[in-house]
């Protein structure tokens, strides 16, 4: 048992190292990046997925995080998007649908392929099963429905 | 400016490692455990016969559940340990890739607000469709 909570801790620290490492450059880069308004530039081309979802633009950067670095990268940066009261709960719900479906695009895909798995039919499969779902489920959630904004913090 | 933005990217940084931490710590102890016992075994056993849905052996079974419990890192060991044809090893990865690490990606996705059993019946839910799919193309080949 001693060994088991032994590799849990240590397992567990290694995790949180993991996280420190991929979150501390992101969070950095990204807030450079948008005190010198270069972030809007870059995703402003994909403002396309906040029309065809019909959510906010704020919505566009955590999406990209997530698909880019994954799931618990894209929350983070959720957070702190609906922290600034930039998103309605509308927007959260469907940016979190596309996540669950397409996530760390890059990681998952190419440690599927070492596996002998075919990566360009997962890769495709995960985004148009994204966009498919995130847009049918956008059309069955009334835009005045949760307008207000939420920041996460008051639901965590 | 620049020492400004670095700060507070720092800064938030810190904050959001804090509070991905305190979600998958308590998550990561409680798996860790969970591998040690014969759950996951059981669990296996139980699907195994469900695997020709997705024209794959019994066996595959556990790679899924590995996947799903633990993290695709486990599955992807399994895979290596049972024989597989090309065509399988790509349904499986499929599957795997709708729906992995239940535990600590749930509970990451519930600080959004976001149900767990949604989180989990969606993923799930991709995971069987395109498993279906998938296998039926793979016999068809």
């Amino acid at each position: 048992m001693m060994a088991i909570l032994k590799e849990a801790t240590i397992g567990s620290i290694n995790s949180i190292i993991g996280i420190i490492k991929i979150i501390m450059p992101i969070m950095i880069t990204l807030q450079i990046l948008k005190d010198y308004k270069i972030l809007d530039r870059i995703t402003k081309p994909f403002n396309f997925l906040a029309r065809m979802f019909k959510t906010s633009d704020s919505s566009v950067l955590p999406l990209l995080v997530g698909i880019i670095f994954g799931l618990s990268y894209g929350a983070g940066v959720i957070i702190q998007t609906a922290n600034e009261g930039n998103l309605t709960k509308r927007d959260l719900f469907l940016i979190t649908l596309f996540l669950l479906a397409c996530h760390a695009v890059f990681e998952d895909t190419l440690l599927l392929v070492a596996a002998g798995g075919n990566g360009i039919i997962i890769f495709v499969a995960r985004l148009v099963a994204a966009l498919l779902l995130t847009y049918a489920v956008s059309r069955h959630i009334s835009l005045n429905e949760n307008e207000e904004l939420i920041p996460a913090r008051e639901q965590a | 400016m620049l020492v400004a933005s670095i700060k507070t990217g720092f800064k938030k940084g810190l904050e959001t490692t804090w509070l991905l931490a305190k979600v998958i710590v308590p998550v990561y102890f409680v798996i860790t455990i969970l591998k040690y016992t014969p759950v996951i075994d059981w669990i296996a056993y139980v699907f195994s016969p469900l695997m020709a849905i997705f024209n794959l052996p019994g066996e595959a079974a556990i790679i899924l559940v590995l996947g799903n419990v633990l993290n695709l890192y486990a599955a992807v060991g399994a895979i290596t340990a049972v024989s597989l044809a090309p065509m399988e090893i790509t349904t499986i990865a499929l599957m795997l890739s709708f729906s992995h690490s239940l535990f600590v990606e749930t509970a990451v996705t519930k600080k959004l607000g976001v149900s767990s059993v949604k989180v989990v019946l969606i993923r799930l839910g991709l995971a069987l469709a395109s498993g279906i799919i998938m296998g039926r193309l793979g016999g068809l080949v």
